[in-house]
């Protein structure tokens, strides 16, 4: 018994580490001004290829899923899936060291599975037990390590190298895993349309204020994911770094 | 006779005491050099005239969205123009965002550059605060950073959806008034995002297709069309 429970702790300290070498980024954090986008050309053509099937597709097919669905129902099927994948996020809190969090993300889990209906109705929020955004990527950022090159890939968009292994840790803790059968693909279609139709706003304001949609997306998820790592209060010197790298920042030029 | 006077012989407790007094000595001299140079140091900067231009462009944005209809694109930029012309600090931006290349450019370019960006800058706060549903600007929290900056941090606040976090880092112009020179919306950072942006296009097809393309984006968005 002890043996086995020895043996499967060697087996995730080695999973973890095999997944952290797999994100490229081994070692301590540390700033630094390598380019964050060596993975460019690649990267632009996954982007360019996501973006034919949005237009195409998804985007309009969320357009109308948006349309034609009472904003009660979209909320629902939002906090069914927010739920079905929460155990990642009981998961990640947990290994984040966020003990109180994770004890919340447990009871918040338990109490919406069943008094919420399966998920649908979010009655924990009510009830003091927030919904939290935590991943296995933000855990390997709060154990330290590097982001790693911006990897941009089909279908599944913007990542930085230290958020692929949280593929593998999402798909290993999502009970759509373990399921087949028919039932499957209209679940995830709705997943996928729910998902676009939540981000419909975001896109509308890249669409209205990018002059390079591709730079853009890959500043902003960038950065929204330091805000997440940093639980939405990240260190406010990080605001400053832009003005202080050129040292000649004065401006000379008045406005008439 | 008078008693001699006798000074005892120095003891390791006589000796512990004396070090405890000069220790005591240098921590209060310390602490006097310390009261001297706070004293010396710069007075606390004006939160109060930082906030209240944060406050004055809440103010515009407010009265536009809740007139959005009536005001329309044009009424809208013809209200919020003033105040980002006046109010945030568009030819430090602008160097910030072209980094190194803010230097390859004329005075003519700049000159040019500087005011197509204040275009910009209006033109998007028109384009997008052109509805009303309840939603309200609060302050929540005031920061001293470095190099005299100082951080306003704002929430608009929205019902039925979460607030959106919108931070304002403010800096003091060459003639000590307080402007606008960057603003972080939920932790994203608008300059970073124009400097990857116009970093790329000027790789690709010089200054020329840059300024070529912020003006159509004006357009769009004056015409309320998505590119």
């Amino acid at each position: 018994m002890e043996v086995n429970r020895v043996h499967g702790s060697i087996s995730t300290l080695v999973l973890i580490a095999l997944l952290a070498a797999a994100a490229g980024c081994a070692g301590p954090q540390s700033k630094s001004d390598a380019n964050p986008d060596p993975l460019e050309p690649a990267n632009r053509a996954f982007y360019g290829l996501n973006e034919g099937l949005d237009r195409g597709l998804v985007k309009p097919v969320a357009e109308v899923y948006e349309k034609i669905t009472p904003r009660f129902a979209r909320t629902a099927v939002t906090n069914f899936f927010d739920n079905l994948f929460y155990l990642n996020v009981i998961v990640n809190s947990f290994l984040q060291g966020k003990s109180d969090q994770g004890v919340s993300d447990t009871v918040r889990f338990v109490v919406n599975s069943t008094l919420g209906i399966g998920g649908l109705f979010d009655v924990a929020s009510g009830m003091g037990l927030p919904l939290h955004n935590e991943d296995f990527g933000q855990t390997l950022a709060t154990w330290g390590f590097n982001p790693g090159p911006y990897v941009y890939l089909p279908i599944k968009g913007p990542n930085s190298g230290r958020d692929l292994p949280d593929m593998l840790t999402s798909a290993l803790l999502n009970p759509l895993t373990y399921i087949s059968g028919g039932i499957l693909l209209p679940i995830q279609a709705l997943r996928v349309i729910s998902l676009r139709a939540n981000l419909l706003d975001e896109t509308r304001i890249r669409d209205e204020a990018a002059v390079d949609p591709y730079s853009f997306t890959r500043e902003a998820y960038l950065q929204r994911r330091e805000y997440l790592i940093y639980d939405g209060n990240p260190p406010s010197e990080g605001y400053e770094d832009i003005f202080d790298e050129d040292p000649d920042s004065e401006s000379e030029l008045k406005i008439e | 006779m008078s008693n001699p006077i006798r000074i005892p012989a120095p003891s390791a407790v006589t000796i512990g005491r004396a070090r405890y007094l000069l220790i005591q000595c240098i921590v209060s001299l310390s602490l006097l050099f310390n009261f001297g140079s706070a004293l010396a140091q710069e007075p606390a900067p004006d939160f109060e005239e930082a906030a209240g231009i944060v406050m004055e462009l809440h103010g515009v944005l407010g009265e536009i969205m809740k007139n959005a209809d009536a005001l329309g694109y044009p009424g809208r930029f013809q209200l919020i123009d003033p105040v980002v012309r006046q109010r945030f600090d568009t030819p430090l931006i602008v160097k910030v965002i072209l980094s190194r290349h803010w230097n390859g450019l004329n005075d003519a370019e700049k000159t040019e550059f500087i005011q197509v960006f204040h275009q910009l800058s209006a033109a998007t706060y028109a384009a997008r605060f052109d509805s009303f549903s309840g939603q309200e600007f609060v302050e929540t929290g005031r920061e001293q950073l470095k190099a005299g900056r100082l951080l306003i941090k704002t929430e608009l606040r929205r019902p039925d959806e979460p607030p959106v976090k919108l931070d304002y880092l403010m800096h003091q112009n060459e003639q000590g008034e307080w402007r606008i020179i960057s603003v972080i919306a939920n932790g994203v950072n608008d300059l970073s995002l124009k400097r990857a942006e116009y970093a790329a296009v000027i790789k690709d097809r010089g200054f020329p297709g840059l300024l070529e393309d912020i003006r159509r984006k004006i357009q769009d968005m004056e015409s309320g069309k998505e590119s």
